[in-house]
């Protein structure tokens, strides 16, 4: 094959039906259209507009949240779903993993499914024959393969389902959340084969939740989101957006504002040491952080505080002008204020960050802007907290 | 689109095949006498029918000696169809899993469904046809057997491949195939000998296509009851439309099958 693309989406829209609650009868139906109430379902994009193209033997992760139409993706790429609108094109075999043992009949044992999900696979009973023992070999599963699969465990299950696909030997494989089933001796194998597909120049779908995975195995990252596109490219920096709108996503609902508002903050600008805005930082960097405020009378003496906490709402660190020493004689109208912290040694993960502006008694609280600035520290000494250096000596 | 399909699931027999085998496993697995119960169902239902009609006093006569071998080859016939009607409801939605992850042509799962019943109704007929050698039948017609095989498949087919694609939308389908089925056997001379249909009423019932296939099978084995083969031939005929529509209209909602289910 001499095309470039082994994947070439264009302008890709998938429209589904909602029918509520209620589910569609023959009853339903006539009576529906006998008293004029029809009205049709409700409808949603699970994708709209999604374009891009994969290029072969490339390797490209697919991240966002539940619901932002992953699967749906690869459902229309493997061809069980239809575009609403766009095209569509593949070029070679294509295997997905989309539900491994999809397709197993309960009470047919494991070699007749071996079969029966090759064959669904589009092997022929030959070749099935030929890879019989690599299969129930990569499985793991010698003694069961004679049992009926509904005596099986769900690692099982899925461990055969795996060793079926991968022996379809396609051009393009699709996998869906493969990486986070099965225990670690199975998910080590999957990345080993995952590897090997990718050494043979296969093109490779991934949807995962688990975004080092994603990024170790990834050429290239697309992340979904309400079913478009929010970003392609390179895997860091495509995860890192990702990460971020988690965030935002997560203090959506526990941002708090509140105070007498005589004195209100307009607006907060987060930067790194360079001057860049940013909301990802490395551990040991610094933050500059602008605050925009606009006060409605002249208030004396007023107070700017900050607080860190983590997801689950402890601080981790906090201060304020008063205690940093730095008097504020009074404010009137817009103006700004920047606070500098000089090395952020906190340990990788989630963070949010609260303003605040108060009276210098703390009697009067002006303005409270709580759990509003999701940031991420990534890090790569393991601690927890927040970095204290430390010897052992025995 | 008809020769484009039929290329895809001869590219698929592998898989066609495998279902075919697995639909006949799944049917016995774990009944003691297997496959025997597509023997015993039929003999039960000519021990039913022959001793009832005869404590009714029918007005036709259950005392004739070819009633019987009429009685028997009309179940086993009529059993073919009912059976392949009932497992239609489950060819599309009993495999959900597969139509909604793997693409293969959908039209395989009540391919395969109806073979499976063709088999079982081949092994079944060995049996009928011993017993037509028992009670002397005459076999001078027997090389019209496999056409009347083909054209039964043909109706059971396109009829499967409409109940199998309207089950997906409409669950209704199952309760209402029952009934449906029950009007139509008694509708269809099985139980009856066709010379028992009214006058007015003959040419009106070969627009049965069952009529023209039970009546054939007879004709077939039994030298009696032959009936009009212009007639008979349009009634096979109907079996064929049958068929051709069956496969249009499954064509036409396979695709929305994947979101459906």
């Amino acid at each position: 094959m001499t095309e470039e693309y082994a994947i070439e989406l264009q302008n890709v829209g998938k429209k589904f039906k909602v029918r509520g609650l209620r589910d569609r009868t023959l009853k339903s139906v006539v009576l529906d259209l006998v008293s004029g109430r029809w009205r049709g379902p409700s409808e949603f994009w699970a994708l709209k507009d999604v374009d891009f193209k994969v290029v072969r033997g490339e390797t490209l992760g697919i991240i966002g949240s539940n619901g932002a139409g992953k699967s749906t993706l690869l459902s229309l790429i493997t061809g069980t779903f239809r575009p609403t609108a766009g095209s569509i094109h593949t070029h070679g075999k294509v295997s997905s993993l989309l539900e491994l043992g999809a397709g197993f009949h309960p009470d047919l044992s494991g070699r007749e499914n071996v079969f029966l999900y090759g064959a669904i696979m589009g092997l022929s009973r030959e070749q099935v024959n030929r890879r019989f023992d690599a299969i129930v070999e990569f499985a793991g599963l010698s003694e069961w393969i004679d049992e009926p699969v509904k005596h099986y465990s769900s690692g099982m299950y899925v461990r055969l389902g795996f060793a079926v696909a991968v022996e379809v030997d396609p051009d393009i494989l699709l996998i869906d959340e493969v990486l986070s089933v099965g225990d670690a001796v199975f998910q080590r194998k999957c990345m080993d084969k995952m590897e090997e597909f990718r050494r043979k120049g296969k093109t490779m779908l991934i949807i995962s939740h688990d975004l080092s995975a994603v990024m170790a195995v990834s050429d290239r990252v697309l992340f979904l989101d309400e079913g478009t596109v929010h970003g392609l490219g390179v895997p860091s920096a495509t995860v890192e957006a990702y990460q971020s709108l988690v965030r935002k996503k997560e203090v959506e609902g526990k941002k708090r504002v509140w105070g007498t508002e005589e004195v209100v903050i307009s607006d907060v600008e987060f930067r790194d040491g360079q001057g860049a805005v940013a909301d990802t930082f490395g551990f040991g960097d610094p933050l500059v952080v602008r605050i925009s405020y606009k006060a409605e009378h002249r208030i004396e003496r007023p107070i700017f505080g900050f607080a860190i906490c983590d997801p689950a709402g402890r601080v981790i660190y906090g201060s304020n002008t008063q205690i940093a020493g730095k008097d504020i004689a009074s404010i009137d109208g817009e103006g700004a204020i920047e606070l500098r912290i000089e090395r952020l040694i906190l340990a990788r993960g989630r963070y949010v960050v609260s303003f605040s502006i108060h009276s210098w008694d703390h009697k009067i609280n002006y303005y409270r802007l709580e759990n509003a600035f999701p940031i991420g520290i990534s890090c790569n000494e393991d601690f927890e907290g927040c970095h204290m250096s430390c010897t052992w000596s025995g | 689109m008809f020769t484009e399909r039929l290329s895809d699931v001869y590219e698929h027999r592998g898989l066609l095949w495998i279902l075919v085998v697995r639909n006949i496993k799944i049917r016995y697995k774990r009944s003691v006498l297997g496959f025997f119960w597509s023997l015993l169902n039929p003999l039960f239902f000519i021990a039913v029918y022959s001793t009832f009609l005869k404590l009714l006093s029918v007005k036709f006569r259950t005392d004739d000696p070819l009633y019987l071998p009429m009685l028997v080859i009309g179940i086993f016939v009529w059993q073919f169809m009912a059976l392949c009607l009932g497992d239609s409801l489950y060819a599309v939605v009993g495999n959900s899993s597969l139509v909604k992850k793997a693409a293969f042509p959908r039209v395989i799962l009540p391919i395969s469904m109806v073979l499976a019943n063709l088999l079982n109704f081949l092994l079944s007929l060995i049996i009928l046809i011993g017993y037509l050698l028992i009670i002397d039948a005459d076999f001078s017609r027997l090389y019209l057997l496999p056409l009347l095989v083909l054209t039964q498949c043909a109706l059971c087919l396109g009829l499967s491949l409409i109940i199998s694609a309207l089950n997906v939308f409409f669950r209704d389908i199952e309760h209402l195939l029952g009934v449906l089925l029950l009007a139509w056997f008694f509708l269809t001379p099985i139980i009856y000998p066709f010379a028992n249909i009214p006058d007015e009423y003959q040419r009106l019932s070969f627009l049965n296509p069952m009529t023209g296939i039970v009546t054939a099978y007879r004709m077939v084995f039994l030298t009696t009851d032959i009936m009009a083969p212009r007639l008979a031939t349009m009634s096979m005929g109907i079996a064929w439309i049958t068929c051709i529509v069956g496969l249009i209209v499954f064509e036409w909602l396979q695709p929305r099958f994947g979101e459906e289910l």
